[in-house]
């Protein structure tokens, strides 16, 4: 029943979604949203129905693969069509399958009355199908089909809006970059089924182990499968994708680019643990680089005027969390918070979403001002959401970033760094939620909302998206509530069987991050409220800093110019050079070849009948001449 | 043996005559510009040529030659010529040199090769002809090899004979129905 | 054989063969080109005729007696178009008569 329950929900949103692709005109744009909602929501069903019969096992059988087919085979290798039921994979398809029903029922009232709703719900229960085979495949193989569906339902839906050219350049720069994390991660699949010749998970974790002397493989691999993750959760270097993937409708940010997809890379980390391990330097290095994601992304929030934007680099920030949780070690904590991650997240994406709704279209904050007025319930959402993110108790992130800030204490001298930059994080996260806030919702509704601001019939939205960010805001507040570090650890327990968490903090480690944390926290908003609510304060001017913030640091035009330039320069010489000239011009010069050929032999077609008989009888004068010498 | 040789001797001068008729009246047809002129020259050929054809013992071919060939081919040539009238006038006229030169090249060169190679080929053996009997070249051998041997050469003969009969009728078919392209346009009779 | 011998009556032929090749080759007449053809053709069968004598068989009379209804054939189409061209008021000249030129 429980192998049963994981392929209905698995299979579920595809079923909705090839429905919804082949219907369609024939099924109403509502009904479709409906459709798909209530596949995802069927899928959440059988997740729970998964969940609670693996609650009733024993800890150590709480593993099930089922088997399809055999998808792939060749030679001594095997790759079965297969569904892993495990702690990790339960726990993954709640979170994708619960807040995905969330999100895509939040769509209902967002995108109503848009032309194209049924290619969206088409596309949305794609990405719910995608993201679960994800979690949900037996084997690295089929993670990775789940890993490039998403990326391609990413690109689909971040492109939704396919005539507005920013939306389409977005969509290719997050699938191009998503592709080059695709292709170190087939390169690290090579390598295992080279020296392991499978992918199964368990077959392969076990026989990696046999390869923990052999550095150069295992650290490639580690490194390959890093490299996928990096890109696909918008980590450093890869990570300039994600500000730009808000071109997407709200509920696709919400879903893809902070509750699920983004954080598959994390995910990666988590269940391919054991290979992971066997390269200690990589992991350091993919804490590391979640390290430099939190700050780089803190900084970068600061100065972000488009509200959707805050959220994104607020979510590259807490993926930087995740990661730094996953690369310490630290399993089960960096994916407790990765759950609270999505309920605050979403809630933020899905709320501000209401307030754009609201006002028509419009993301920039400094239009914006004064909403407390008009929109207060969603304020309230916004408020939980702020608290939530910035690790405030009793909201659901502070019991999830602190155990990763005391874990980083277990690690040595490189673990303090980390914890630092952990808690700098917590600062940052402080000041630019609440800059966020104050700037949307406090003071005076500034004259733009005055004009634009339009209650939806006296509400502040349909009740699709009110009801849903209602949920989603309870959520935020209790989801916490299902661990506290060190006394009551019911998640990490779940965990414990897939992934044993390499670092432990001490009572007295995670009392102290927690206060620093929070502390920081309080008093980044406190700032912020300081500059932006109680105006007391000023920006301090420092030029160069902030356009270095404005422009991301650079890295656009970095990329633009060690990869973009170089390739373009290559391909126009190419073109001019030998494309042109050579396959061009074969093709023309044949062409031309030929018809010069036909010209000059045309130009033995006189039509004179004396040319003719004078060839015929030279012909025959040299044919008597052969055949006289040759008989 | 004196009549022998008076008879080879008559021989000879016969042959002498025919083959200069036969020569001279090809360079005349070739050269005359009145088209008339050159038909003349060539029923003279023909003629001549019948006699050559005598002495090699072809009666029936000699036959057929001034029948068919002077008789009915070069009459349909002077009816055509004479309809014809001035439009047939066929000046010398001048072409590219080269045509000349090549012409001429061409032509002497078939000439010197086609010497060479029978002198080459044949040798001295060409002296030595066959013995045949008063019946060679008469009408019962021609009857008998083209009704036996070359009955498939007879029978492709005749179609070729009538696609030509054919060909001619529908070349020459007046433009009335104006079917065959470039004719003056019919004037409708009303009636 | 009293008279000549076959290659007396080859030399002819030649000659007579050589002389219808300039005429087709150098006259822009297609009348006069039609009757040098005959005379090419006329060479052919004295060659004919004299090379049967030689051998003693009639099939090289067969042979002219074909060559003389095929002549014949060629004649009618020939004049046929002739007329055709002359009736249609085309000048008779094979230099001008280059329709058929690619």
């Amino acid at each position: 029943m429980i192998t049963t329950s994981a392929w209905v929900c698995l299979l579920s949103p595809l079923v909705a979604c090839l429905a919804i692709a082949l219907a369609g005109n024939r099924i109403s744009r509502r009904g479709s949203g409906y459709l798909a909602t209530g596949a995802v929501a069927l899928s959440f069903a059988a997740a729970v129905v998964a969940f609670v019969g693996l609650l009733g096992e024993q800890p150590d059988e709480r593993s099930h693969l089922s088997t399809a087919w055999t998808w792939l085979g060749g030679g001594s290798y095997h790759s079965g069509l297969s569904v892993l039921v495990d702690p990790l994979s339960v726990f993954m398809m709640l979170v994708v399958s619960g807040v995905g029903s969330l999100i895509v029922a939040y769509s209902l009232g967002y995108m109503d009355g848009d032309d194209e709703e049924r290619r969206f719900f088409a596309y949305m229960a794609l990405f719910v199908f995608s993201m679960l085979l994800l979690v949900q495949g037996g084997n690295l193989l089929l993670l990775l089909a789940g890993w490039g569906m998403v990326g391609l339902s990413s690109y689909l839906l971040i492109g939704f809006n396919q005539r507005r050219p920013q939306a389409i350049a977005a969509a290719k720069k997050a699938f191009v970059m998503n592709a080059f994390g695709d292709a170190t991660m087939v390169l690290a699949l090579f390598l295992l089924v080279q020296h392991t010749g499978t992918l199964d998970f368990a077959a392969t974790f076990e026989r990696a182990q046999g390869l923990a002397s052999n550095h150069w493989v295992v650290n490639l691999v580690a490194l390959g499968l890093l490299g996928g993750a990096v890109a696909k959760s918008a980590q450093l270097p890869l990570q300039t994708w994600l500000p730009d993937a808000m071109e997407g409708p709200t509920p696709v940010s919400a879903l893809i680019h902070a509750a699920t997809m983004v954080t598959a890379g994390v995910y990666l980390i988590v269940r391919a643990h054991p290979l992971f391990e066997l390269a200690p330097t990589v992991e350091d290095l993919a804490a590391g680089l979640g390290a430099a994601t939190i700050l780089l992304a803190g900084l970068i929030a600061l100065v972000q005027t488009d509200v959707k934007r805050v959220i994104a680099y607020s979510t590259m920030s807490q993926i930087g969390y995740m990661f730094l949780g996953a690369g310490l070690g630290s399993y089960a904590n960096g994916m407790f918070h990765l759950l609270t991650h999505a309920f605050f997240k979403a809630l933020l994406f899905l709320a501000a979403g209401l307030v754009i709704h609201a006002l028509a279209g419009e993301q920039d904050m400094r239009r914006m001002g004064g909403l407390r007025r008009l929109m207060p319930r969603t304020w309230l959402a916004f408020l939980v959401g702020a608290l939530a993110l910035v690790g405030v108790p009793p909201f659901s992130g502070f019991f999830s970033k602190d155990s990763i800030l005391a874990a980083a204490l277990d690690h040595g001298t490189y673990g303090y760094v980390l914890w630092a930059a952990g808690l700098g994080g917590a600062l940052l996260t402080g000041l630019y939620t609440f800059r966020m806030l104050f700037l949307v919702f406090g003071g005076e509704p500034s004259p733009f909302v005055r004009e634009h601001h339009h209650a939806h019939e006296g509400k502040e939205g349909p009740l699709s998206m009110t009801a849903t960010v209602a949920v989603l805001a309870v959520l935020a507040t209790v989801g916490g509530w299902i661990q506290l570090a060190g006394v009551w650890t019911p998640v990490s327990d779940w965990l414990f069987p897939v992934a044993e968490p390499l670092v432990e903090a001490t009572g007295r480690q995670e009392a102290i991050s927690s206060v620093l944390a929070v502390g920081l926290g309080l008093l980044g908003a406190a700032i912020a409220w300081w500059i932006y609510a109680a105006r007391r304060g000023r920006v301090p001017r420092l030029r160069a800093v902030r356009t270095l913030l404005e422009r991301k640091f650079y890295f656009d035009e970095a990329y633009d110019l060690v990869f973009y330039w170089p390739a373009a320069a290559i391909s126009r010489a190419w073109g001019s050079l030998v494309e042109g000239p050579l396959v061009g011009g074969a093709g023309a010069g044949l062409g031309q070849a030929t018809r010069g050929a036909g010209r000059l032999t045309a130009r033995a077609q006189t039509g004179l009948l004396r040319s003719y008989a004078l060839a015929i009888a030279a012909s025959l004068a040299v044919l008597a001449v052969v055949f006289i010498s040759v008989r | 043996m004196l009549l022998a040789s008076f008879g080879n001797f008559l021989v000879w001068v016969v042959w002498i005559a025919a083959a200069f008729a036969c020569l001279g009246s090809g360079v005349a047809v070739v050269s005359f510009t009145n088209p008339f002129y050159s038909a003349l020259a060539l029923i003279g050929n023909l003629g001549s040529l019948a006699v050559l054809y005598l002495l090699l013992a072809a009666e029936f071919v000699a036959a057929a030659q001034v029948l068919v060939y002077a008789g009915a081919v070069m009459v349909m040539f002077l009816f055509v010529i004479a309809y014809l009238g001035g439009q047939a006038d066929a000046p010398w006229a001048g072409g590219p040199s080269w045509q000349t030169i090549g012409a001429v090249g061409a032509a002497a060169a078939l000439l010197v090769e086609v010497v060479v190679a029978i002198g080459l080929k044949a040798g001295g053996r060409l002296s030595d002809e066959a013995d045949v009997r008063r019946s060679f070249g008469g009408p019962a051998q021609i009857g008998r090899l083209f009704l036996t041997d070359h009955l498939l050469a007879f029978e492709i003969t005749s179609v070729v004979l009538l696609a030509a009969a054919v060909g001619g009728v529908v070349l020459g078919a007046h433009a009335r129905r104006g079917e065959w392209g470039s004719a003056a346009p019919e004037r409708r009779r009303t009636t | 054989m009293p008279g000549p011998t076959v290659t007396w009556y080859l030399a002819v032929s030649v000659v007579l063969f050589a002389t219808g090749v300039l005429g087709v080759l150098l006259r822009r007449s297609p009348l006069i080109v039609l009757l040098s053809l005959e005379i090419m053709l006329n060479g052919a069968n004295l060659a004919l005729i004299a090379f049967s004598r030689y051998q003693g068989r009639g099939d090289g009379q067969i042979f002219a007696l074909s060559v003389m209804a095929v002549a014949a054939s060629e004649v009618v189409v020939g004049l046929g178009l002739i007329v055709a061209l002359a009736r249609r008021k085309v000048a008779l000249d094979v230099d001008k008569l280059t329709t058929l030129r690619g």
